[in-house]
């Protein structure tokens, strides 16, 4: 019986896309999802990105999400499609980006059979999704991609997977569209409605009495939305607090602004440490207590008060205990605690802090990120600061893959807004930026997009080269090539007595050529004197570029809080030498 | 305690540990348990008895009581890790209520072979007030309930007589708050 109001599953999904003004999917076909790329076929609201792996459709989906602050959404057959998009949903989950992930499965018949390439999809992304779901009922399909789509954005946004059988993807039912569901609210956990002003009195109080307070703020203030930063920079140059951010916080305040003491953490700013370490108030805003920030817990900021404000109630007191917490939206609360000051005339133009900043700037005269650039080989970190100074007037979004070129990025480039930073922290995937840069630059189309990369972590996902040509992305691709895994050979040379165990990698492939054969454009910088005209001409062409830069290959990244070690006993350059106590427990850790 | 497995007993690292029941109330639906039990195993966590079943047949509910061992904090972390968890309604530390009731089942069957045991076996019974579910000549089945204590008492009696043969199995503590 054809009904005229019934659609196939297929259609239903493509509707329901259309309804959540999805515009873009990033996908490879497969058996399993075949009505749906038949669907696809026929329309023209949606904009497929044929990727070369699955991986790179995930990570796509992750950069066009950070880049646009919508949710990512990609499309992956079952079996093998599916599970090479198990690191990427992981990858999603840890750093909290909200992804929708399609994918086919067998006819339900036929579940539970070995049938071909069937596996248990539900089974193996339950733990590296925040929610998925096996649709056998078709009329179901309309509600759960629009939860799906609920989900994957509200609280703390992560990655979410639907998975479809082919049959379910064949049969009819009626749509119904989002704004006709009515969202179960214990499903959807986005965090207390109300803003804790209680919370808010007593930060304010302790904000007046405070001596020595912190500004420490992570990916939350990003994921909060763009109002977030601006509360944040409000509420900063109210109170005329320092601050410093994690990996993912790097842009919610302008990094070159006197306040900001840069990251924090492992490879972070000397004065961003220290301050941690000796502040006698610490306002967290949207970051977890991540090991890379904390370092040794027990030696963790000894002195402070600590405030936390974070959507996520399983992110408060998990590695740190804190003193006041609220599990509000940041924006919210920010803009509440602006103005309560404001509407109570508090008066913190008096506190200038002057001892507290005489104090930091004292650290700061270290000149932790100080780097001798010589005549000949380019310093990883120079070629770094010379992309920030020829890219910084433009409209810029940084990726980056994982190692030591990801830490110098963090470091000597500077963000003024959020979501302009893309990497990976939590996972720490190799192989994510170049695919991630595909998908920022398809959010972006006008923009300038470099992925800051290693060699070894490019040629993780090197195909996505063809999917940059094939759609006309003029990504970037930055490599600091310095012929190792840099940062395993650096942990080889300061915990395993410089044994280059496997770190070295061989048999490299001529960038520059590979660029060519992909019908991309190859550009290389051997020395110093090269290096202006590589970014200069890199930037120049609207092509995929792939910038082979040569750099000092023993160079390491400083200053660096070794595992197991406290804020206080980083090591801020090659010649400080770790106490060996904590060498051997730090060995054991990551 | 001698044990086969390649993993250390729980006995010792749990020192610190508190035992508690935790109940949860979830959206009956597939993968419910799954993603429960991941949780637990995944992050590390102990589970020392489940028990599920469905509690609301009209709003499709199930509750689900689990007992762990943990320090408070672990504790606390347990029950915010699964409250993310999109089909949890709620999760409830029934020791952090101010009243709150448990009970466990268990079924006991005993094989004994001469009346000396059968007068201890009978003479426990009654003391605990457990029912005979079926007697043979030389099987007993008694059914027991109360709290995990009270149950693991009864046992501890039953093991002091010599001879008899115990197979048994218990539904872990279930325990509502009020
Ligand atoms: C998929 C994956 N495998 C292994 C690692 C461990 N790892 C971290 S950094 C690194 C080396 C990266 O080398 P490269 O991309 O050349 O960057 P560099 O450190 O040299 O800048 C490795 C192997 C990882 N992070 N991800
Ligand atoms: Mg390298």
């Amino acid at each position: 019986m054809d009904n005229e109001n019934e659609f196939t599953g297929a259609d239903i999904l493509l509707k329901a896309l259309k309804d959540q003004e999805v515009d873009t999917i990033f996908g490879y076909p497969g058996g399993a999802v075949l009505p749906i790329y038949d669907a696809i076929f026929g329309q023209n609201f949606l904009k497929h990105v044929l990727v070369r792996q699955e991986a790179g459709a995930v990570h796509a989906a992750e950069g066009y999400a950070r880049s646009s602050g919508k949710v990512g959404v990609l499309l992956v057959t079952s079996g093998p499609g599916v599970t090479n998009v198990v690191t990427g949903l992981t990858d999603a989950l840890m750093d909290s980006i909200p992804i929708v992930c399609i994918s086919g499965q067998v006819p339900s018949h036929l579940i539970g059979t070995d049938a071909f390439q069937e596996c248990d999809t539900t089974g193996i992304t339950r733990p590296c999704t925040k929610h998925n779901y096996l649709v056998k009922d078709v009329s179901k399909l309309s509600e759960t991609i629009h939860e799906a789509f609920k989900i994957a954005s509200s609280g703390r946004p992560g990655p979410v997977l639907i998975d479809i059988p082919k049959d379910v993807q064949f049969a009819k039912s009626k749509y119904i569209s989002k704004k006709d569901i009515s969202f179960r609210e214990h499903r959807i956990k986005a965090g207390s409605k109300n803003v804790d002003k209680n919370f808010v009195q007593e930060l304010v109080n302790h904000i007046k009495k405070s001596e020595r307070p912190i500004f420490y703020v992570g990916g939350g203030c990003l994921n909060s939305g763009p109002q977030a930063s601006q509360e944040l920079i409000e509420l900063v140059n109210k109170t005329n607090i320092p601050i410093t951010t994690t990996l993912h916080g790097l842009g919610c305040f302008p990094g070159e602004d006197k306040s900001s003491l840069g990251m924090l953490g492992m490879h972070g700013n000397y004065e961003a440490n220290l301050a941690m370490n000796k502040c006698d108030l610490m306002i967290n805003v949207g970051a977890r207590f991540d090991d890379r920030v904390t370092g040794r817990l027990d030696a963790f900021s000894p002195d402070s008060v600590k405030f936390h404000i974070d959507i996520d109630q399983s992110s408060i007191n998990k590695n740190v205990k804190v003193d006041f917490h609220t599990n509000t939206d940041i924006t919210m609360t920010l803009k509440e605690i602006n103005s309560f000051i404001e509407s109570n005339n508090i008066e913190l133009e008096k506190k200038d802090y002057t001892n507290w900043w005489g104090q930091i700037n004292d650290w700061r005269k270290k000149e932790c990120l100080h780097y001798e650039q010589g005549e000949e080989i380019i310093k990883p970190q120079h070629a770094i600061s010379r992309l920030y100074d020829l890219t910084t007037q433009k409209d810029t979004f940084i990726t980056t893959e994982v190692g030591q070129h990801q830490m110098w990025a963090a470091q000597y480039y500077k963000f003024s807004k959020p979501n302009r930073w893309i990497t990976s922290g939590g996972l720490g995937t190799m192989g994510f930026g170049m695919p991630a840069a595909v998908g920022a630059q398809m959010a972006n189309p006008d923009s300038l997009v470099i992925d800051i990369a290693g060699e070894a972590s490019f040629l993780m996902n090197i195909q996505e080269i063809a999917t940059a040509v094939q759609y006309k992305l003029p990504i970037k691709i930055f490599i600091l090539n310095n012929e190792y895994m840099g940062m395993v050979r650096q942990w080889q040379e300061l915990l395993h007595g410089s044994r280059y165990s496997e770190s070295y990698v061989d048999a490299l492939p001529d960038f520059k050529k590979l660029a060519e054969s992909f019908n991309a454009v190859g550009v290389r910088a051997k020395n110093i004197s090269e290096l202006d005209d590589a970014i200069n001409e890199m930037v120049s062409i609207d092509r995929p570029v792939i910038a082979d830069i040569w750099v000092d290959k023993k160079e390491n990244c400083f200053p660096m809080i070794p595992s197991g070690a406290a804020h206080h006993e980083m090591l801020l350059s090659k010649y400080d030498k770790e106490n060996p106590e904590n060498q051997e427990k730090g060995k054991v850790l990551v | 305690m001698s044990s086969t497995s390649v993993y250390p007993t729980p006995i010792n690292a749990f020192k610190q540990s508190k035992r508690s029941v935790l109940s949860i109330i979830v959206d009956n639906e597939p993968g419910i348990l799954a993603r429960i039990v991941g949780l637990f195993s995944g992050r590390g966590y102990n589970i020392e008895a489940l028990n599920v079943t469905v509690v609301d047949i009209k709003n499709n509910l199930s509750r689900i009581t689990i007992e762990t061992l943990g320090e408070e904090k672990v504790i606390s972390q347990i029950i915010a890790q699964l409250e993310k968890l999109v089909p949890v309604h709620s999760a409830t530390n029934l020791a952090n209520l101010s009243e709150s009731y448990e009970a466990e089942i268990c079924l006991v069957k005993i094989e004994f072979d001469n009346n000396e045991q059968d007068q201890k076996i009978l003479n426990f019974a009654d003391i605990y007030r457990s029912r005979t579910v079926q007697k043979r000549q030389n099987i007993v089945v008694y059914e027991i309930s109360g709290t995990s204590e009270r149950i693991n008492k009864f046992l501890d009696d039953l093991n002091t007589i010599g001879g008899i043969k115990v197979e048994l199995v218990r539904s872990g503590p279930i325990g509502l708050g009020i």
